[in-house]
């Protein structure tokens, strides 16, 4: 059965052509990500690993419940290491040297930054500042040209960012940091590690003391041991762990760097699930055409199997012997897959090591790209192969001696039927997740969307019937015999010509779907920029924004109410909560909080959001929350209205006690009434930029659209995800075209014989294309649009308030539609119009 | 002349009916026949006589509405459709009158089939004899469009000799071939049932195919009409004039 299967496969490769492709996109889709995320994990395995080279203990902050969430790689952990400690643990047996590190929060500015007010991202990439140990063991790096600094006012840089931001030996580099501005003369070029591969940071080394000064404290963030040879690292680091303060760990330099990368690849994990979701994706649209070709062939092989039934082959036997051919495609399909994704890999890390310097290790083909390639492909084929084989089965012996192969025509009524319950049973698994509180929603929405397409497929060849009726007049008038041809062509194959607008739909569903959320989202965006009364948000370019930048901003003549927000995480009842601390006095001049009573009933106490109070917490109820500087139990006094924000919010006097001094994610400034807003910017920006460069304001509108090229960049990246499925379901167009014309080859001829025209021949197969093309089209666009709208509906206590149709994208996928229709068309419509008539007509179909 | 003849396969009272209600047509009615073995009987009727109808139902490749037939010992009517594709496969060969090939699987993998699907070793020295006989020899590794029609014929025979099953059923084998071509066949057919005693049943409204026969059955409206020993191309016209063919 294999041989034959195989044998079968090989006699007739063109029609399986395009069912290959399908399969291997999906396929190639996968295993480029594989092999990126590998790369990308290789690459970062080996930073970690030189970061860490030439230490052998490290002492820092223990991770505590609160950064673990984090994974911040590049913000500067807590100092909590005092010059005290670091003599404690050069004092410790078997601790050869030990430096103690301070990194200083702040930025290398380009040589030619002007601030404007505009956003900028600075430097682009952040800076990463330290002291200058002195130890090429611990620096981490090595000095290439200059001297290293040797007095308070110079500063080394490693060798790729000094000339990126422009700066050469002698030059003087401006550092931004959040107690003010620094210049320092820049006196070398280092680089780190081997290869300087910083993934597009700046490196930056300067002295003990002026890194003491800018960070504002003598604290070390941590200390790195070098430890006596022969000495065991694990029992110097149990022995250092004696004599650190509390909060604080020693840990082995091998250790450290097998802990980042693991966070790192825990990170890439997802990147992977995602990937994998599209490609699902793409195979679940790949599927509809395989499903298409196996009926179709089943079909054109209908004699074959009736004789091989004949001579004794059983039924079950037919349906493996199909199965096998499916599978012998995946197999093949599967392989050039991942070679081709392996190859998109290889050239897409090129690209980015064009771009933004080596991020990526060795490019290697990762064990995962075949598994999943392989049982991705395979799975997908042979559940898409497994109705028509099952149907092969059936086939009857005397199918054999019959003139003609034709399928047999069952109504559609049952079809129908499934269809019509499948699609309600969607809807309302969609409407139970969505609108009904239920555990693990998403799975009912997930499920129920898939239900629903299944059941729109089933119920699209009913409706593609009297369709094709109806578009009948309109394609004679327009296209005379041609139109009329085409349009029977399409009513006599409803499931066929169903399942194929069907494939198409299902990716425009998607595109509509993620369109209409993001227009939407957009829009709350726009909205809620816009609900502020503030003039102006202040727009901090790294980390948090620097207490004496509102301080300067507060000072500035017209500055009537500068609001700030600060942030942090507290634990409540053994939680982690999200904490968000303003000033209730104030805070609703600049922004209409949606709030249960207004914010400025606070009192001392703490307003709750949604997710506290449906876990049963009520205002009146006194609430413990414990911070890293200790607990508070105050009364709850509101509810804050939206979920999403923050948990709990509080006023500052209250954050300080739990969090200490505080980091402002966000302030907002509302001016004097009757000031100029464009000349109190300019003025505001000019007194910031003498210490606070890279603080900067920002209009409510240039925060929108500045927010709104984000949602508009998700928007691209998942298109373009999608973007295989998409050439999947128009190369599915392409395959059932290709397909009936080869069954109807007889009749093309036939057409040709009595006088049709080879230009009629081709038209006719191109407005079936387009028909099918532009009518999945429509149906993708339904189904998404109204999926969105779901969905931002159900997402409303998020804030999602109105619901935005993306009527310039639908138009674009429609014109699109229509010009995937012609493309795909092109082929099958030169092969029929290419036939030549005696052999068509004589041709055993 | 001895007369203790083994019954390769038989029908008793064998009724087919197509379509229901007004539209029924009657394609069997009533029909009892035997096929002896080591015998090359046809089966010859005008259009619509039924006796396509009969092959199919007496090979077990369609059910009979009333009445019942045997394969050998065998009987079919009433087995599940399991069980009669596991007869098929073991006891019987088919010869069609066009369609006989797989078209991916080259002339020896056709004929070799029979034995493939059921596991069985091909004996290399009958397979040998059989391509030799119908001259196949150097058209094995061709596959059935690069054959001309008596080739293929040639190889759907020897597809159903190299089995040895007990009965082979042909429909029209000759039908689509030139008329050299068709006695070649037909001599080869005649050969396999003298020299290797084969069993063959064969459906034509070709007299001069029937005159390869050894005994020709004469169907009209569903019933056996007249049955004629040691054919003659002659013989068999008068008889079919008789019946107003």
């Amino acid at each position: 059965m294999f041989r034959l299967a195989v044998k079968s496969v090989r006699h007739n490769p063109k029609r399986m052509v395009l069912t290959a492709i399908a399969v291997a996109l999906g396929v190639a889709l996968a295993s480029t990500t594989f092999t990126l995320t590998n790369a990308l994990s290789g690459g970062f395995h080996q930073l970690f690993s030189e970061i860490y080279a030439g230490t052998d203990v490290i002492v820092e902050p223990a991770p505590s419940s609160t950064d673990a969430q984090g994974g911040d790689q590049f913000a500067a952990p807590e100092a909590l290491l005092t010059p005290a400690d670091l003599a404690a643990v050069k004092a410790v047996d078997g601790v050869k040297t030990a430096v103690g590190t301070i990194q200083v929060s702040g930025a290398v500015l380009p040589k030619d930054f002007k601030p404007t007010g505009e956003i900028t991202t600075g430097g682009g990439a952040p800076s990463q500042l330290f002291n200058w140990a002195g130890d090429p063991k611990l620096d981490q790096s090595t000095l290439v040209e200059g001297h290293a600094p040797e007095s308070d006012d110079q500063i080394v840089l490693d060798l790729d960012s000094a000339p990126r931001l422009g700066y050469a030996i002698g030059d003087t580099v401006t550092v931004a940091t959040d107690s003010g501005v620094a210049e320092l003369t820049l006196v070398g070029l280092v680089r780190f590690g081997e290869t300087n591969s910083l993934q597009g940071a700046t490196l930056g080394y300067m002295t003990e003391a002026e890194a003491a000064k800018l960070a504002g404290s003598d604290n070390y963030q941590s200390i790195n041991v070098v430890t006596a040879d022969g000495a065991d690292k694990e029992k110097v680091a149990e022995a250092i762990s004696q004599v650190i303060p509390d909060g604080t760990r020693a840990i082995t330099g091998e250790a450290k760097a097998a802990e980042q990368a693991k966070q790192f690849d825990d990170l890439l994990q997802y990147v992977d699930i995602f990937a994998i979701a599209f490609a699902l994706i793409a195979l679940f649209v790949g599927a509809y055409i395989i499903v298409n070709t196996f009926r179709i062939i089943v079909t054109q092989r209908t004699r074959e199997f009736g004789l091989l039934r004949a001579i004794g082959v059983s039924g079950r036997q037919l349906r493996t012997m199909i199965l096998l051919e499916a599978l012998v495609i995946a197999v093949v399909a599967s392989t050039i897959g991942i070679a081709l994704g392996y190859l998109a890999a290889l050239g897409l890390s090129a690209l980015v090591e064009l771009g933004s310097g080596n991020i990526f290790g060795t490019v290697t083909l990762p064990i995962d790209a075949l598994v999943w390639g392989y049982s991705l492909g395979a799975l997908v084929t042979l559940v898409a192969a497994l109705m028509p084989a099952i149907h092969a089965s059936t086939i009857s012996p005397m199918e054999a001696l019959r003139e003609s192969a034709t399928e047999s025509k069952k109504p559609l009524s049952r079809r129908n039927i499934v269809g019509g319950a499948l699609t309600l049973l969607g809807v309302l698994a969609i409407v139970v997740g969505l609108y009904m509180s239920v555990a693990k929603p998403y799975v009912f929405v997930g499920a129920g969307a898939m239900v629903l397409i299944i059941g729109v497929t089933l119920l699209a060849a009913q409706v593609l019937v009297p369709l094709a009726y109806g578009l009948k007049a309109f394609l004679v008038r327009v296209f005379r015999v041609d139109g009329k041809l085409a349009a029977n062509n399409i009513r006599r194959e409803p499931r066929r010509s169903a399942n194929t607008a069907a494939a198409l739909m299902i990716g425009v569903m998607l595109l509509a779907l993620v369109a209409t959320f993001t227009q939407s989202l957009k829009a709350v965006v726009t909205d809620q920029f816009q609900g502020s009364a503030a003039d102006f948000f202040v727009v901090s370019t790294q980390g948090p924004i620097p207490s004496g930048a509102i301080d300067v901003i507060r000072d500035q003549p017209g500055v009537g109410v500068v609001s700030t927000i600060a942030a942090g995480t507290v634990t409540i009842d053994g939680q982690a909560r999200s904490l968000a601390a303003l000033d209730p006095a104030v805070a609703e001049q600049a922004f209409d909080y949606k709030t249960d009573p207004a914010l400025s009933q606070m009192d001392g106490g703490v307003f709750v959001d949604p997710t506290l109070t449906d876990l049963g917490v009520k205002v009146g109820d006194e609430l413990t929350m414990k911070g890293p500087e200790g607990s508070v139990t105050v009364p709850v006094t509101g509810r804050y209205l939206n979920s999403g924000d923050a948990n709990v919010f509080v006023d500052e006097r209250t954050a300080e006690k739990l969090l200490g001094p505080l980091e402002y994610v966000q302030a907002m400034v509302v001016l004097d009434k009757g000031v100029d807003p464009v000349q109190a910017q300019q003025q505001i920006v000019d007194a910031l930029a003498t210490d606070y460069p890279l603080v900067s304001l920002s209009s409510p509108g240039q925060l929108a659209q500045f927010a709104n090229q984000f949602i508009d960049l998700l928007l691209g990246v998942i298109s373009a995800m999608l973007g295989a499925a998409l050439i999947i379901a128009v190369l599915g167009v392409a395959n059932t075209l290709l397909l009936s014309v080869t069954e109807r080859t007889r009749e093309i001829g036939l057409l040709r014989a009595v006088g049709v025209r080879r230009r009629s021949v081709r038209r006719m197969i191109r407005i079936e294309s387009l028909v099918m093309a532009i009518f999945g089209t429509i149906l993708g666009m339904i189904l998404g649009v109204g999926l969105g709208v779901a969905l931002v509906k159900a997402l409303a206590e998020f804030g999602f308030t109105s619901v935005a149709i993306p009527w310039g994208w639908l138009a674009f996928y429609m014109v699109a539609a229509a010009v995937a229709g012609v493309l795909a068309a092109w082929w099958p419509a030169r092969r029929a119009s290419k036939l030549d008539i005696l052999q068509a007509i004589a041709f055993d179909g | 002349m001895t007369t203790t003849v083994t019954i390769a396969a038989s029908m008793r009272g064998g009724t087919k009916d197509y379509g229901s209600g007004e539209a029924t047509v009657r394609a069997l009615d009533g029909l009892d026949v035997d096929i002896a073995q080591s015998e090359f009987t046809a089966i010859m009727g005008p259009s619509g006589s039924g006796k396509s109808t009969l092959l199919h139902t007496l090979a077990g490749l369609d059910r009979l509405t009333a009445g019942e037939s045997y394969i050998g010992e065998t009987r079919i009517t009433g087995l599940s459709e399991d069980k009669i594709t596991q007869v098929r496969r073991d006891k019987i060969g088919f010869v069609f009158q066009a369609f006989n090939l797989i078209p991916s699987l080259s002339a020896k993998e056709n004929i070799t089939l029979p034995l493939d699907i059921s596991g069985r070793d091909i004996d290399p020295a009958w397979f040998d004899e059989i391509i030799g006989i119908l001259g196949l020899a150097d058209r094995l590794t061709h596959l059935p469009a690069e054959l001309s029609g008596g080739q293929q014929q040639r190889v759907a025979v020897a597809r159903a000799l190299v089995s040895r099953p007990e009965l082979i059923f042909a429909d029209e084998p000759s039908g689509n071939l030139d008329s050299r071509s068709g006695a070649e066949l037909l001599g080869f057919m005649r050969r396999a049932v003298k020299e290797f005693g084969q069993t063959i049943v064969m459906v034509t409204h070709d007299p001069t195919a029937a005159s390869y026969s050894d005994r020709v059955l004469f169907l009209a409206d569903g019933r056996i009409v007249d049955e004629m020993r040691e054919p003659t191309a002659e013989l068999v016209l008068d008889r079919m004039k008789q019946m107003g063919h």
